[in-house]
């Protein structure tokens, strides 16, 4: 999937553990853990608020968008 | 789930079994005759539940092992279509029914009905076209009298099995959902 989720960079800078970021966001370690490795298929806004609110960042800190090699190499 | 679901389901579950051990007891039979025909021919007048298709045999043999055939596939598919649905009672969870088991074996039933309807459906036309030949082909009507209704069957479960393979579809995407 094109788009990727940063949720590791940002928590290696903020240097906050999985443990403690499920506890502040009130989610699951497995759901974290989907999210981390990017199983994830959606995000709800609800989540993605107390995660920027959990570790101080914006969407587009945690989100980035990233074109297929496929299509890059098309043009 | 609710008290009276659960047991309607217990219920179905158990009329499952009782058609599967009859279908079993019918398609054992019908193998065994079949075998025996074989190699002793005088036991083709008296073949399960007294069927005797010895004119048939005495005027050709070809017909009769052909339509033999039929029936033994017949017999034979119905038997594992039940045995299919049976599993598939037993394995499904109710709180959480849509997983891709579930999805496949309800495919796969549609796939096996109509197998049933299109074979049953074939080796009545092939009694029809042998009645015209002058034989009697009356006493076995029982066993393909139902062709139209399996390939109906089969339309109606091949909906349910697309729509429930949607179902699964989207409860994963649900699950994969933070």
């Amino acid at each position: 999937m094109p788009i990727i989720v940063n949720l590791d960079v940002m928590m290696a800078k903020r240097k906050m553990s999985l443990n403690d970021l499920s506890e502040k966001v009130d989610l699951t370690l497995s759901n974290l853990s989907i999210l981390k490795t990017g199983k994830a298929k959606a995000i709800r806004f609800t989540t993605l608020e107390a995660i920027c609110n959990a570790l101080d960042c914006q969407p587009g800190d945690l989100l980035e968008y990233k074109e297929n090699e496929k299509k890059t190499t098309n043009r | 789930m609710s008290k009276r679901n659960d047991f309607v389901f217990k219920g179905l579950h158990i009329v499952a079994w009782i058609i599967f051990v009859g279908l079993c007891i019918e398609a054992g039979g019908l193998t065994v005759n079949f075998v025996f025909s074989l190699y002793k021919p005088e036991f083709v007048q008296n073949l399960y539940q007294k069927l005797d298709l010895s004119q048939m045999y005495a005027l050709s043999k070809w017909a009769f092992f052909s339509m033999y055939s039929f029936i033994l596939v017949i017999s034979i598919l119905k038997a594992y279509l039940f045995y299919v649905v049976i599993m598939l009672i037993f394995k499904l969870d109710l709180s959480k029914p849509f997983n891709t088991y579930v999805a496949d074996q309800i495919t796969k039933i549609s796939y096996y009905t109509l197998d049933i309807g299109i074979i049953s459906y074939i080796a009545r036309q092939t009694s029809k076209n042998l009645l015209h030949r002058g034989f009697e082909i009356d006493h076995l009507n029982q066993f393909w009298a139902d062709s139209q209704a399996y390939i109906l069957m089969a339309a109606v479960i091949y909906v349910i099995a697309t729509i429930f393979s949607r179902g699964v579809e989207i409860q994963n995407e649900n699950d994969l959902t933070v």
